[in-house]
């Protein structure tokens, strides 16, 4: 199974837990014999790494400076995130499985990764605007919403790391309650719970 | 073809530019796609002359400004064009994008089914706003500088954005192609009644001096009203003033203080049938622009058989040769500007024989059929270049 990670941050760029997360995730992916790939971001340390823990990291950095807000810094980093995807499904000879997105700065790049390409994505769900921004009906915070709800509706399934998430993903987004999986960190079957996930494939709807 | 505007969405001159280009483009077999923004009423797919248009939901949530709005635009685009390329087996060519505005979108489309972009640059930030001040326009600067680099080749219309454009973004000379704007002169052949028709806007005895644009300073329309008086002083005229924009109300308190409402009337926004005839009934149409890359307007009064004044700037000064296909003037000169006009209302002989030259060579150069000619063998060189490269995927 191949599989590419979308990430906002990753060490040695790190903003809050997310990134130690995903990097045990990565780590932990490798040792189940997943070839793990993360496209993500620095803003000067730029390029494909590969590490002794065998993950390929991939770091985009700013084609547009200076940006006026996150959103139309992330979204014009999206393009990136798309080259760079793009590059790799067409060195690997097509074969990419999955794309797990974590959180909602590269949600658009998937939903067109998926859209031309034919790779479906997971959204694993860290946090969520309406919380981080307390419910803010600011243009901006809107928007961000906007794009969390694109992204429950495109993905193949979300994941999140608690019950109280999953009600709040159904609460705010309208998520469907066979989209999500809810898999603790905590759990000693993390990982294998994430790899079923994956396994999973798109829901199937009986009408 | 990206761009967000296509009729009846129109907001600049993209909509118009490309509704004709694609016209022309089906007609020599190119088959041609539109992906553009929503407006209301029209469908979310036609064929417009051939060519297939697809609108997208243009984003309806609030934002929190201009650009912000347009890169969320963009995530729709793009999530519509990947499925109109997948959906058409990604047997699709070229990607032709417009303007910034359609950036993101493009590039991201570009890389993800390694199908060659193109652009079309019709006007740069830089250069709307004579100069880079703000980190917004800066942002879109670079926007643009991206959309730049990312392209196989670049089209301007005209050589004065093909060195703007190769200025502003650092481009080599090879990277940029001039094809110029087109007119479609057989919409001003339809017969009515001129007297009836110029009635609603001039009394017989006074001379029409049209201008048409946004109100807005780079257009020189505030230098066009400080000449009414000076060109009233040699002969009777009425101004008509076409159009919307930021100096609208300026411009009518400037001639309100001069005394000289009744000798001006703003129309507002015109409906493209009746400029079309005001162009006809008007003894001259005045394009006094400070910063112009093209100059559309001038063309359209080429097509029309309208006399021309423009200022000696940018794409104007390429379209126009001086006592030939019309007359020039130093941009932002009111003395001169009064001088070019008044010196067309006074000597007929002369105006008629710069209107017939121009109208011969909207004809002949600025023929959208020849121009879609030039722009299909633009795509067929980039698509030899990329057949013989390494990216192409196999």
């Amino acid at each position: 199974m191949r599989v590419i990670i979308f990430t906002w941050e990753f060490p040695p760029r790190i903003v809050g837990p997310l990134a130690y997360y995903v990097n045990k995730l990565a780590v932990e992916l490798i040792k189940k014999s997943v070839d793990t790939y993360v496209v993500t971001y620095h803003s000067s340390w730029v390029g494909s790494h590969q590490g002794a823990d065998g993950i390929k990291a991939y770091r985009i950095s700013d084609a547009v400076r200076p940006q006026i807000n996150i959103l139309t810094w992330m979204l014009s980093l999206n393009q990136e995130a798309e080259r760079v995807a793009a590059d790799i499904y067409y060195s690997v000879k097509h074969e990419v499985n999955l794309i797990d997105v974590h959180d909602w700065h590269f949600i658009p790049a998937a939903v067109t990764l998926k859209r031309a390409l034919g790779i479906p994505f997971v959204f694993s769900v860290d946090s969520i605007e309406p919380h981080r921004s307390r419910n803010s009906s600011a243009p901006l915070s809107l928007s961000i919403r906007s794009i969390e709800s694109f992204g429950v509706s495109e993905a193949m399934r979300a994941i999140v790391k608690s019950e109280w998430m999953r009600q709040e993903l159904k609460h705010y987004y309208n998520a469907p309650e066979d989209m999500i999986e809810t898999v603790s960190p905590e759990s000693e079957a993390w990982i294998d719970g994430i790899l079923a996930t994956y396994e999973k494939g798109p829901r199937v709807f009986v009408s | 073809m990206l761009s967000w505007e296509f009729p009846p969405r129109t907001v600049g001159g993209i909509a118009a530019h490309l509704f004709y280009l694609s016209r022309e483009l089906v007609k020599l077999g190119v088959d041609t796609y539109i992906v553009t923004c929503d407006f209301p009423g029209a469908p979310e797919r036609e064929v417009v002359n051939g060519a297939h248009v697809v609108r997208v939901d243009s984003y309806k949530t609030p934002s929190p400004d201009f650009a912000t709005w347009d890169s969320l635009m963009n995530v729709n685009m793009q999530k519509e064009t990947a499925t109109v390329i997948s959906n058409l087996g990604r047997q699709v060519d070229i990607i032709h994008a417009h303007d910034w505005l359609v950036a993101n979108a493009a590039l991201g489309l570009k890389h993800v089914f390694r199908i060659p972009l193109v652009a079309t640059i019709h006007s740069t930030e830089i250069g709307r706003r004579n100069g880079l001040h703000t980190d917004y326009e800066r942002m879109i600067h670079q926007t643009e500088n991206w959309l730049a680099h990312e392209s196989w080749r670049i089209i301007c219309c005209s050589r004065y954005m093909s060195d703007h454009v190769k200025w502003a973004y650092g481009l080599p000379q090879d990277r940029v192609r001039i094809i110029p704007n087109g007119v479609d002169a057989s919409v001003y052949e339809k017969a009515f009644d001129r007297a009836e028709f110029r009635r609603k806007f001039a009394l017989s005895e006074e001379k029409i001096v049209l201008y048409v644009g946004r109100l807005v300073y780079e257009k020189g329309v505030q230098t066009l009203v400080s000449a009414i008086p000076k060109i009233l002083s040699r002969v009777n005229a009425k101004f008509v003033v076409v159009g919307d924009g930021g100096m609208k109300e300026t411009l009518i308190r400037q001639v309100a203080n001069m005394r000289l409402t009744h000798k001006t009337v703003f129309t507002g926004f015109l409906d493209e049938e009746s400029l079309r005839k005001l162009y006809q009934v008007a003894e001259v149409c005045v394009v006094p622009s400070l910063y112009e890359p093209f100059g559309i307007t001038a063309l359209e009064a080429m097509a029309a058989k309208t006399p021309l004044v423009v200022s000696n700037t940018g794409g104007l000064s390429e379209i126009v040769e001086h006592d030939k296909t019309g007359t020039k003037v130093y941009a932002g000169n009111v003395d001169s500007v009064a001088w070019g006009i008044t010196r067309i209302l006074l000597d007929p002989g002369y105006a008629s024989w710069i209107k017939l030259n121009a109208y011969q060579k909207a004809l002949e150069v600025y023929d959208w059929a020849k121009i879609a000619k030039e722009t299909k063998e633009f795509y067929e060189r980039v698509l030899k270049e990329y057949d013989s490269g390494s990216w192409k995927p196999t």
